[in-house]
């Protein structure tokens, strides 16, 4: 069952165009300029019931934008939303009831009390019976492993240990569907790493749909088999993490080191040799050729092997700018067509 | 509609509970309000007794009924005080940082939410203050207080009271349309300033018209102590309720077409 559907969703913002220097400013007194920013385009997306879908896209790509149309904060321009049967943007208490929402640059603790003193407030806010918050409350202090810190003021715990009360006031009300925008934000390895191992367990035991938000590739990758990249307020990919991964991993890198000096070794043309010293070789491989190469190097008897996959960050821009250069070139296509067929019906008439 | 009141009186005790701890963790936070508006009043008093001890009257009204209309002007603005002022004070920071975004996922109206959720109790001997000047005033005066005259002295008491809160949300829900509301806030406080000074009936002509239509201060004292005084005609009272009626119209169209309206600061 879907319980997101969009249809051609677009948000349009009026930004103001200040001209330059004070005559500009008098200027814009009595004549303002305005220009339109289209943060989501036309937006098609479905989202079924259980599903962990991941948004990535670069800075201004429209996904927090998209986050906010999802939970109603923002009305769209135009188009069609419906979330869990409703339309967003009027705002109904039974709405809000059936989602949370994570942003990980706004607080929605008390910093100056513990957890406990907001968790208590939320349980009236989503009017919870006792038992049932405190089974929930229990639940999410075990599995985030935080029960010796609900009694402690929020200000003094660490960005990681805030973030994971953040999730426990969001999860509280067993919400149908987890809003979560860049909830990893400057946590340190460890501290993501577990945060994306509860979400995982929440998506899996409380059937909770998640939609994350991140720059982080590594969320994105651990936790979403199914992804959407955004780029320009458009969507240029919707499909299977692994997939996107495996079109855009294309090159190995093989970290090799000898006991002899490795001068004299051959290497094909198709081999880019990113570091070389006497005894150690760093390349980088076209994925499908990487055993091949490694069959060779073997005959040289190395001391050590070391084989990595392309670095995230590389993965990432190549994915915005092929995908992004792909969307262009059809839409480039459509155009053309349409011109042509416009000119046939020119003709015609 | 039981549940939901009941639900909403349960979300209060809490934000009250919340808010009574966030203060008790300073100890100069707790107490220091107490001392800081109880000198502000004071001097406040020291002022008029200034004024009013070189004029006898104003109108038809001498310092007996000035002393029974500035006892329920500061009642007004203490029970604002108390209650909602720093709540609501905080909406334009909240819209412009975006902190908005929190109130509106909530299952409760961002309204009450918003405006209950820093109530200051350091106001509370200011509320204490103006029942004593109020009651003096009547000593003063020597008017027979009937329960009617009583009654209806409340219920203009409350009316006021939330005209007061609805000045404050449109003046503060301006944000939401346009970019800032400062010098609103600046007109405000010199209405609110002028208005504490003088009672309604010093005004004529357009600044009658400004102060009993368009920033309606000038009656906020001014109906409940007519009424005490037995000085309220249908008028009167008519023109209280059209303009109580209108300002409440103009709140919730302001605040739900803002809520509307919100774009959300950018992340």
């Amino acid at each position: 069952m879907n319980i997101i559907e969009t249809k051609n969703l677009t948000k349009t913002y009026r930004r103001f165009i200040k001209p330059e220097g004070l005559r500009g400013s008098i200027k814009s007194l009595w004549n303002r300029e305005y220009v339109e920013k289209t943060a989501i385009k036309d937006f098609d997306f479905t989202m079924e019931e259980g599903e962990l879908i991941g948004l990535i896209g670069p800075n201004g790509a429209g996904k927090t934008t998209l986050t906010k149309m999802f939970t109603g904060i923002i009305a769209p321009t135009s188009g069609e939303i419906n979330v869990l049967g409703y339309y967003p943007n009027d705002l109904r208490n039974q709405f809000k009831k059936q989602y949370a929402v994570v942003m990980g640059q706004k607080s929605q603790l008390f910093y100056e009390l513990t957890v406990n003193d907001t968790l208590r407030l939320f349980k009236e806010i989503y009017g919870l019976e006792e038992r049932q918050f405190q089974a929930s409350k229990a639940y999410f202090t075990e599995l985030f492993e935080v029960k010796d810190l609900m009694d402690v003021q929020v200000r003094t715990l660490s960005l990681g240990e805030r973030m994971k009360m953040e999730l426990i006031a969001a999860l509280l009300h067993s919400p149908k569907i987890l809003f979560l925008d860049e909830p990893t934000i400057g946590l340190d390895a460890i501290a993501a790493g577990q945060i994306r191992r509860f979400l995982s367990e929440v998506n899996r035991d409380r059937k909770t749909s998640i939609i994350l938000t991140s720059h982080y590739m590594e969320d994105i990758k651990a936790l979403c088999s199914r992804c959407l990249v955004l780029s320009h307020g458009s969507k240029l990919y919707d499909g299977g993490t692994g997939e996107l991964f495996e079109r855009y991993r294309r090159n190995k890198k093989i970290t090799v080191t000898f006991s002899i000096r490795a001068d004299g070794i051959e290497l094909p043309s198709y081999v880019q040799i990113l570091k070389k010293t006497p005894d150690k070789l760093i390349l980088q491989v076209p994925k499908e050729r990487a055993g091949g190469i490694l069959s060779e190097l073997m005959h040289y008897s190395p001391v050590d092997v070391t084989v990595e996959e392309d670095e995230i960050g590389v993965v990432v821009e190549r994915i915005y700018r092929e995908e992004l250069e792909e969307t262009q070139e059809k839409n480039h296509g459509t155009k053309e067509k349409k011109a042509i067929s416009d000119a046939d019906g020119g003709v015609w008439e | 509609m039981m549940g939901k009141i009941k639900r909403y009186i349960k979300v209060l005790r809490e934000l009250v509970r919340i808010r009574f701890q966030n203060l008790m963790m300073f100890r100069l936070g707790f107490f220091g309000p107490f001392f800081v508006d109880g000198s502000l009043f004071a001097v406040q008093l020291v002022v008029f007794d200034a004024v009013y001890s070189n004029v006898d009257r104003i109108g038809s009204w001498g310092r007996g009924e000035m002393i029974l209309f500035i006892g329920t002007f500061s009642f007004i603005n203490a029970v604002n005080m108390v209650i909602y002022f720093f709540g609501v004070n905080d909406i334009p920071a909240k819209i412009k940082s975006g902190q908005m975004d929190l109130y509106l996922t909530k299952p409760i109206s961002p309204l009450f939410y918003i405006t209950l959720e820093r109530i200051n109790p350091g106001s509370v001997p200011l509320v204490l203050m103006s029942i004593c000047i109020i009651v003096y005033g009547a000593k003063d005066l020597g008017i027979a207080i009937s329960g009617g005259k009583l009654a209806g002295y409340l219920i203009w008491l409350v009316f006021m009271i939330v005209l007061y809160y609805e000045m404050e949300i449109i003046i503060r829900s301006v944000p939401f349309y346009l970019v800032s509301n400062a010098k609103l806030e600046q007109l405000e406080e010199a209405g609110i300033d002028l208005c504490m000074k003088l009672p309604g009936i010093a005004f004529y002509g357009i600044y009658k018209l400004i102060f009993y239509c368009i920033l309606p201060y000038g009656i906020m004292a001014t109906l409940p102590v007519q009424t005490l005084l037995g000085e309220m005609s249908l008028c009167k009272a008519v023109h209280g309720l059209a303009i109580f009626m209108i300002f409440t119209g103009i709140t919730m169209f302001i605040w739900k077409k803002g809520v509307r309206h919100y774009n959300s600061a950018s992340s």
